[in-house]
């Protein structure tokens, strides 16, 4: 019964690669940059504090945040792992860890072990998702319940402190006014875009996430992309989780909650496919931008906080709707 | 050896419950008692209720991740609404409202194709910010506290409204699910929607049917609960889905539909019922219940996922899913 199913589906796979794709994916890359004007021009009219120096800064802190996260996030969807849940986990692990064992190891490996346990999380669901062949979902749902309880078993389920305050004023300093934050952040993003888009790694991404079989046929070794895209993501979040600790000096067990849909969003509203085989790192980015310059435009409004909430989810199913329909569009 | 083997595995279900149930009369002083049993029923009604409608969904091959954020939203206008309509109408547009919850999952999925998983991803978050937002993140009481009292009422030394009414739900499942024309055609859609369509088979119809049915369930669940409680609160249910989706799982529905019991949901929801009330008993910390439910649902998706690949041809290794039919 499944093969037929598989077959039924491999049919469908096939479809998607089509002359119309370019045309469309023209279309709704450009559509995001107007889109992204539009909140821009709507944000500076209706708020005198949006078009300024201090608030952009702002924007750019509470986005790099997510952003590390979103670099990782894209390699799964590109790779048609549709998603990683157990982010707020691996970025509560990186937190909690990177400040409690600030006072016995030293501020740097305690940050180096935090992001390392952080990645062992995403072995285990690479592993479970490439290998064994469990549904992405629900391997990372079950990991990050997993992790998360873990974790606050280790410290007790209490609320944890940083104790070197030297390594907050390091992740708080400015280069020429950027944070240093935000430096980490976009140099990660460069990393991710020349792994995604100029190296065998990326090429193999792209075509497992494109055709599985016939990636698997032209020898490239899907199981370990698979699993490599669930790694990548947890290094990413275990990473951003660190930075947050340090940059907050205190970490408690939910910290990293909603993260994980802000990360699906970004890559989702950036055109990324969520069917996987079709994406690019800067493509999540300007979704990125897009759904943080909106969001700030909500906050300076005063829009309250569940509203936010449901024009994000409003978000996620209009984009990915958009996505189907352009797709077939270009498919007739 | 092997008959024995293959029996085991097919009867796991029985056999978990069998284990978790022995282990803890073991270790949990007082375990066994007919109060504990009627506790462990009630408490699992809960995640049964939703579990019942997850299960047709499953089979259908498809999922709702959404199911905790309508159990929130149901309660609350059910509890909203006392001071207006009274308890029985309120309860009842509650219901009425998860029936909305899956209407809009349906649409999403059948009408816009959009995959099941980023839809009801989607809607989870919706749903809770409507929560969040009827209440302004505010637990609401209800008008009437004694009526939780009456909910909680013990019947036969076992049964309460709530377990009572679990139990006959997942029966009837089990005939609609093996004696009828409907209960059939759900296995083919979700064996296989486009052949199943070739039969002659709405396979559009039935999905969404489905949505509707599993979200009317958790805002069944998520009204009895507000009711149990004599509370509307809006982070109701945000734990649930693990545990939901692990009753099920365990009760050997496969996550890729077509395959699924109603029998094995209830030898599922027992399980977990039974392993929360024994580390309650043992006063274990909320955040190690999770661990396990976790590490359950992990382990028996990989025993599922290992001894189906291994008595077969591997033809099929690749874990993309029939989820991806709503993608057509």
């Amino acid at each position: 019964m499944t093969d037929v199913a598989a077959m039924g589906q491999t049919t469908k796979d096939g479809a998607r690669f089509n002359q119309g794709n370019r045309l469309v994916g023209l279309l709704s890359r450009a559509g995001l940059l107007l889109a992204i004007l539009a909140v821009i021009l709507y944000g500076s009219i209706s708020n005198p504090v949006f078009f300024t120096a201090g608030n952009f800064v702002n924007v750019l802190t509470s986005m790099s945040i997510v952003g590390i996260v979103v670099v990782g996030m894209t390699f799964v969807l590109v790779v048609g792992g549709m998603a990683d849940l157990s982010v707020p986990a691996t970025i509560a692990c990186g937190a909690i860890l990177c400040l409690a064992l600030q006072a016995y190891i030293g501020p740097v490996p305690a940050f180096a072990v935090a992001v390392l346990l952080a990645g062992v999380t995403g072995l285990v669901n690479g592993v479970l998702v490439g290998y064994v062949g469990i549904n992405p979902i629900i391997a990372t749902l079950g990991m990050g319940t997993i992790v998360l309880g873990i974790v606050q078993a280790a410290v007790g389920g209490v609320i944890v402190y940083g104790a070197d305050p030297s390594s907050a004023d390091f992740v708080k300093s400015r280069i020429f006014g950027v944070p240093m934050i935000a430096i980490i952040f976009i140099a990660i993003a460069i990393i991710g875009n020349f792994v995604l888009s100029r190296t065998f790694w990326g090429r193999w991404t792209i075509a497992t996430g494109g055709n599985y079989s016939a990636a698997e046929a032209s020898a490239v070794p899907v199981r370990a992309v698979r699993a490599g895209a669930f790694v990548i993501t947890a290094f990413a979040a275990g990473i951003s989780g660190g930075l947050l600790g340090l940059t907050l000096q205190s970490a408690r067990p939910l910290v990293g909650q909603g993260y994980e849909f802000s990360a699906i969003t970004a890559v989702v509203v950036g055109g990324v496919s969520i069917m996987g085989g079709f994406g690019s790192i800067p493509r999540a980015m300007a979704g990125l931008v897009f759904v943080q310059l909106l969001t700030n435009v909500m906050v300076l409004q005063g829009v309250r906080t569940p509203i936010q909430g449901f024009v994000l989810g409003l978000l996620i199913a209009g984009a990915v709707a958009l996505d189907i329909a352009l797709r077939k569009r270009g498919v007739a | 050896m092997s008959a024995f083997v293959s029996t085991l595995l097919r009867y796991r279900v029985a056999v978990i419950l069998g284990l978790t149930l022995l282990v803890a009369a073991m270790i949990v002083p007082g375990f066994v008692s007919l109060t504990t049993l009627s506790l462990g029923l009630d408490r699992g009604s809960t995640i049964g209720l939703i579990a019942i409608g997850l299960t047709v969904l499953l089979i259908a091959g498809q999922i709702d991740l959404s199911v905790g954020s309508v159990f929130a939203v149901a309660g609350i206008v059910a509890v909203m609404l006392q001071p207006m309509l009274g308890m029985g109408p309120a309860a009842v547009v509650g219901v009425l409202a998860g029936t909305a919850a899956g209407i809009v999952n349906g649409c999403l999925v059948v009408f816009l194709r959009v995959n099941s998983l980023v839809a009801t991803l989607a809607t989870m978050l919706i749903f809770r910010s409507i929560a969040h937002w009827m209440t302004a993140s505010q637990p609401i009481p209800g008008t009437d506290i004694m009526f939780s009292i009456t909910l909680s009422e013990i019947y036969l030394q076992v049964f309460t409204v709530r377990s009572g009414l679990f139990l006959v739900s997942i029966l009837l499942l089990h005939v609609w699910l093996t004696r009828t024309v409907a209960g059939r055609n759900l296995f083919a859609v979700g064996s296989n929607a486009l052949s199943a369509e070739a039969s002659g088979i709405s396979s559009d119809r039935i999905m969404f049917s489905s949505f509707v049915f599993a979200s009317t369930l958790a805002g069944v669940a998520g009204v009895l609960q507000s009711l149990a409680t004599n509370t509307g609160s809006p982070v109701y249910g945000s734990e649930l889905t693990v545990a939901v989706i692990a009753a099920v799982v365990v009760g050997g529905t496969r996550l890729e539909g077509g395959r699924g019991s109603a029998l094995g949901t209830l030898g599922g929801v027992l399980t977990i019922a039974a392993l929360t009330t024994a580390m309650e008993f043992q006063s274990v910390p909320a955040y190690m219940q999770q661990v396990a439910s976790g590490l359950i649902l992990i382990l028996l998706v990989v025993l599922d996922r290992t001894v189906r690949t291994g008595g077969k041809t591997r033809r099929k290794r690749c874990p993309r899913l029939t989820l991806f039919i709503s993608n057509r």
